[in-house]
C-alpha cells in the first residue's frame, strides 16, 4: 500500500507540534528583536560620536558580530558560560542573548546610517526653533530615522527568524527540529515525509513573515504619505 | 528720535579650521524694527555671520548681545533666545515626517508649551494670510518650493520672534516662485518686523530695506541706506559687485 | 585551534554579551561557587539522588534509538533505557527528564554539567574517552553488506572482483580499502546516491553500519543484508562527565545487573525489531552486562 507523505501531518498531533515549534522560534526573534531595537539606537547614536576612541571600539563590536558565526556565540553562551563562569543559562536565555548582541550590532549600523541621511538641516531647524539636544531627536530625528529604518528592519527581523534555527544546537526544540523528529521518526514508513514536512515549513514561515512585511509596507507607505 | 537697540555684535572674529578668516571683526547694531539686508559675494561671510548671531555657530572672539544680555552659546538660556530669533533657512528645511499643521505647531506646544488648541487657530489665520489654509493636513513633499518657504515663514513667527533671520531663503527656488515669497516677506517688513536677510535679489534688498550691509572676505566693506548703495556705491568692490548684476545691449 | 580560538574570543564576547542583555542574564541559584575549571562540576550521585530527577541526554531524531512519536513522546532503544534508569533510581521511570541532543555537542552537553548522563547513540572511541568516561556498553555496531536477493552476498569471499558501493569517509571504506583490496569500490557523498546506484545495479553489493542497512533491507523488497556484521566492532555505551566515578560505577553495576533479566534484549524487542524484523539475529547488535 502506497502511503502518502501528507498524511503525516494529520497523524497524532504532529501539526500542532510544528505550529508550536514555530512559536519557540518566533518568540525567540521577537523577543530578542524588542531588545536590540532598543539597544540599537542607543549605540547607533553612540555610533555617530566623533571621538575616535569610541568609534574604534564601535566598529570593533561590529566586525566581531559580523565575523563570528552565530553558531560560534551561541555555543560560547550557552556551554562556555556554564563552564568557564559557572552561568547555567537555559537555551531560550542564551539564544535571546546571543540574538541580541548580534541584533543591536546591526540595528546599531543601521540606525547610524539612518542618522547619518539626515540632513543636517534638519537638526539646525529644530535648533533654530528653541529645541534642545534631546527635544531635537526626540520630535524631528528618531520619527524620521525609525520611518527610513522599517523597511530594513523588518529584513533584520526575518533574518532573525530564520537564524534561529541554530538554536536546536543549544538544546532548544524549534519548527525546523520538530520537522527533522517527524520526518525521522517516520523514515521507514514514509520515506517521502521529508519533503511535505519541509514544505508545509516552507508555507508556515511565509504565512507568519508575509504579514509582517506587508504590515511594514503598509506603515511605510502611510508614513510617507 | 529714540529707537531701541535691540541686537549689538563687537568685534565677532571667526575663522574656519584650515586658517581661512571667515568673520573679521564685525560690528553690528540693530534697532528694533529695523529691517537690515546683507548683501555680497558667495563666501563672503553673510550666512555664517546670521548663523552665529542664532548661535547655531560658535564665533571664536567677540561679544553678541540681545537686548541687555550678553550671549554666551554654552550657556543654558541659548535655548530660550533662539525662540526670540526666528530663522529661516535656504533649504526647504519642513520636517518631513508631520503635516503642515504639525510642522508649524511642534514648537509652539512642545517647546513653548502652549495649548494647541489656541496654536493651531493661530496658525490658521497665519496660513490663511500667506495664502495656504487648504494646506493644513498636507505633507511637505505635496508642496512648491515656495509653498514651503512660506510655511517655513510661518512656522518661525509662530515662536513670535523678536527677529527674524532669513538666510537666502529664494536661492534654491525657481524663478516664478520667487517672488510669492518675497512679497509675504515685504508685508511683514510693512508690519514693522525687525529683519536681518541675506539675498541675491538686488530688487528686493532695495525694496525692503532700511540698511544694506556689503561684505567681502569676512568684513563689512560699505553700509547705507539702500538709495545710497544702489546708486552710488562708494568702494570699488561694490561697484563691481554690482555691476555683475548689470547688462548692457550691444 | 578552534579551541583556542573559542577561548579568546570567550572574554570579549561575554562582556559584550552580558552588556548587551544584562537584563535577561539571570545566574541560576544555587549553582556552587568554585574556580574556572575547563567544565563545570556534574552532579554527583547523591546530588541527583537528592534532586529527584536525572538528566540524560538523547537524540530526538535518530529512529530506532531516540525519536519523538506523532504525539511528541521520545521513544526508541536508548530512551527506554534511560527510563529503566530512573526506575531503578527513584522508582518511577517518569523521574527522567531527557534532553535532546545533537551529535556534534554531545561532549559539551556532558561537560558543561548540562545532563547527567548521554545516552545517545555514542560510539566509544579513543578519541572520545580523553573527553568523557564510557560505562560498559550496552549495544555493538560492525558493518553490514546489503544485496540484491537475486545474487546474494553471504560471505565476503564472494565479493572478490566484484563491485561493492560505499559511502566516502564512512568505516565501511576505511575497513574494505585497507582489509580487502580485491574488492573494487565505488564511492558516494550521499547516503541516498549510494541507495540508489545499488538498486540501479551499478553496484553488486553496498556497505555501511548494520543497524543502517538492517533498516533499509526491511523497506526496500527485493534486497537483503546477507552479512549482518563484518569488520571492527564498535561498541556504544553510556557517557558521564570525566571523573564522576560514583555515577560512572552505579551505571557499570546498573548495566551487569540488568544482564539477570536479559533487559536490552526486551528493550531489542520493544524498540528495534518493529524496524529490523525478526529475521535478523539480535546478538549482533545487543550486549548484556557489557560483555562483547
Amino acid at each position: 500500500m502506497q502511503n502518502l507523505g501528507i498524511q503525516i501531518l494529520f497523524q497524532g498531533n504532529n501539526f500542532l507540534r510544528l505550529w508550536v515549534g514555530l512559536w519557540v522560534s518566533l518568540k525567540l526573534a521577537v523577543i530578542s528583536m524588542f531588545f536590540s531595537i532598543c539597544l540599537g539606537m542607543l549605540f547607533g547614536m553612540v555610533m555617530t560620536s566623533t571621538n575616535k576612541l569610541v568609534r574604534f571600539f564601535c566598529r570593533l563590536y561590529l566586525e566581531t558580530v559580523r565575523i563570528m558565526p552565530q553558531l560560534v556565540l551561541l555555543f560560547l553562551v550557552y556551554f562556555g558560560a556554564a563552564k568557564h563562569l559557572n552561568v547555567n543559562l537555559s537555551g531560550g536565555t542564551a539564544a535571546v542573548l546571543v540574538f541580541t548582541f548580534w541584533g543591536t550590532a546591526e540595528m546599531g549600523d543601521l540606525v547610524r546610517s539612518a542618522l547619518e541621511s539626515i540632513p543636517v538641516h534638519q537638526y539646525q531647524s529644530g535648533y533654530a526653533l528653541g529645541f534642545g539636544k534631546i527635544g531635537v531627536y526626540r520630535h524631528i530625528i528618531i520619527p524620521q530615522t525609525i520611518r527610513r529604518l522599517l523597511p530594513s528592519m523588518m529584513n533584520l527581523l526575518t533574518r532573525m527568524v530564520k537564524t534561529t534555527s541554530l538554536v536546536v544546537l543549544i538544546g532548544v526544540i524549534e519548527v525546523v527540529k520538530v520537522g527533522k523528529q517527524i520526518i525521522d521518526a517516520s523514515r521507514y514508513t514514509v520515506p517521502d515525509a521529508a519533503l511535505w514536512v519541509y514544505g508545509v515549513i516552507f508555507i508556515m514561515y511565509f504565512a507568519v513573515c508575509y504579514p509582517f512585511s506587508r504590515a511594514a509596507a503598509l506603515l511605510d507607505k502611510k508614513l510617507r504619505d | 528720535m529714540n529707537v531701541e537697540e535691540i541686537l549689538k555684535t563687537e568685534q565677532l572674529n571667526k575663522s574656519y579650521e584650515n586658517g581661512l578668516k571667515v568673520l573679521n571683526d564685525i560690528t553690528f547694531s540693530l534697532k528694533k524694527g529695523e529691517v537690515v539686508v546683507i548683501i555680497g559675494p558667495s563666501g563672503c561671510g553673510k550666512s555664517t555671520f546670521l548663523r552665529c548671531l542664532n548661535m547655531l555657530e560658535p564665533v571664536d572672539s567677540g561679544t553678541i548681545r540681545f537686548k541687555d544680555r550678553v550671549i554666551d552659546r554654552a550657556n543654558k538660556d541659548v535655548y530660550e533666545l533662539r525662540q526670540k530669533i526666528g530663522m529661516v533657512f535656504q533649504s526647504y528645511d519642513l520636517f518631513p515626517h508631520l503635516t503642515i499643521l504639525d510642522n508649524i505647531l511642534l514648537a509652539p506646544v512642545k517647546v513653548q508649551k502652549r495649548e494647541r488648541s489656541e496654536v493651531a487657530k493661530e496658525a490658521e489665520d497665519l496660513l490663511k494670510r500667506v495664502g495656504l489654509s487648504d494646506k493644513t493636513n498636507v505633507y511637505p513633499r505635496q508642496l512648491s518650493g515656495g509653498q514651503k518657504q512660506r510655511v517655513a515663514i510661518v512656522r518661525a513667527l509662530m515662536m513670535h520672534p523678536e527677529i527674524l533671520l532669513l538666510d537666502e531663503i529664494t536661492a534654491a527656488l525657481d524663478p516664478e516662485m520667487v517672488r510669492e515669497v518675497l512679497q509675504v516677506v515685504l508685508e511683514l517688513a510693512r508690519e514693522g518686523m525687525t529683519m536681518v536677510i541675506v539675498t541675491h535679489e538686488m530688487e528686493f534688498a532695495r525694496a525692503v530695506a532700511d540698511r544694506v550691509l556689503f561684505m567681502d572676505q569676512g568684513v563689512v566693506v560699505e553700509e547705507g541706506s539702500p538709495e545710497e548703495f544702489f546708486n552710488s556705491p562708494q568702494t570699488e568692490r561694490a561697484k563691481q559687485f554690482l555691476n555683475m548684476f548689470h547688462y548692457e545691449a550691444r | 585551534m578552534k579551541k583556542g580560538l573559542l577561548s579568546a574570543l570567550l572574554g570579549i564576547t561575554m562582556a559584550a554579551g552580558l552588556l548587551a542583555g544584562c537584563s535577561q542574564a539571570k545566574a541560576p541559584a544555587g549553582a556552587p561557587a568554585q574556580e574556572a575549571s575547563p567544565s563545570a562540576k556534574a552532579r554527583s550521585l547523591d546530588e541527583i539522588k537528592k534532586a529527584g530527577t536525572i538528566r540524560i541526554g538523547v537524540f530526538s531524531d535518530k529512529n530506532p534509538f531516540g525519536y519523538v512519536d506523532s504525539n511528541g513522546k521520545i521513544q526508541g532503544y536508548d530512551v527506554y533505557f534511560g527510563k529503566r534508569i530512573a526506575k531503578d533510581l527513584f522508582g518511577s521511570e517518569d523521574k527522567v527528564e531527557f534532553v535532546y541532543v545533537e551529535a556534534a555537542s554531545r561532549v559539551e552537553y556532558l561537560k558543561s554539567a548540562k545532563v547527567d548522563v548521554i545516552l545517545a547513540n555514542f560510539t566509544v572511541t579513543n578519541e572520545r574517552k580523553e573527553q568523557v568516561d564510557f560505562a560498559l556498553p550496552y549495544m555493538k555496531v560492525a558493518l553490514g553488506v546489503v544485496s540484491p536477493d537475486k545474487a546474494l552476498i553471504s560471505d565476503v569471499s564472494q565479493l572478490k572482483d566484484k563491485t561493492l558501493i560505499v559511502v566516502k569517509g564512512t568505516t565501511a571504506e576505511t575497513y574494505f580499502s585497507q582489509n580487502h583490496p580485491e574488492i573494487k569500490l565505488l564511492k558516494f557523498d550521499e547516503y541516498q546516491e549510494a541507495y540508489d546506484a545499488l538498486a540501479d545495479g551499478r553496484g553488486d553489493a553496498f556497505s555501511t553500519d548494520n543497524t543502517e542497512v538492517l533498516a533499509w533491507a526491511i523497506q526496500n523488497k527485493g534486497f537483503t543484508v546477507g552479512i549482518e556484521s563484518i569488520g571492527n566492532l564498535d561498541t556504544i555505551a553510556p557517557a558521564v562527565q570525566k571523573g564522576n566515578t560514583e555515577l560512572l560505577e552505579w551505571l557499570n553495576g546498573e548495566i551487569k545487573s540488568l544482564a539477570g533479566e536479559q533487559f536490552f534484549h526486551q528493550d531489542y524487542k520493544e524498540t528495534l525489531e518493529p524496524v529490523y524484523g525478526d529475521e535478523i539475529d539480535p546478538e549482533n547488535l545487543v550486549v548484556e552486562g557489557g560483555q562483547v
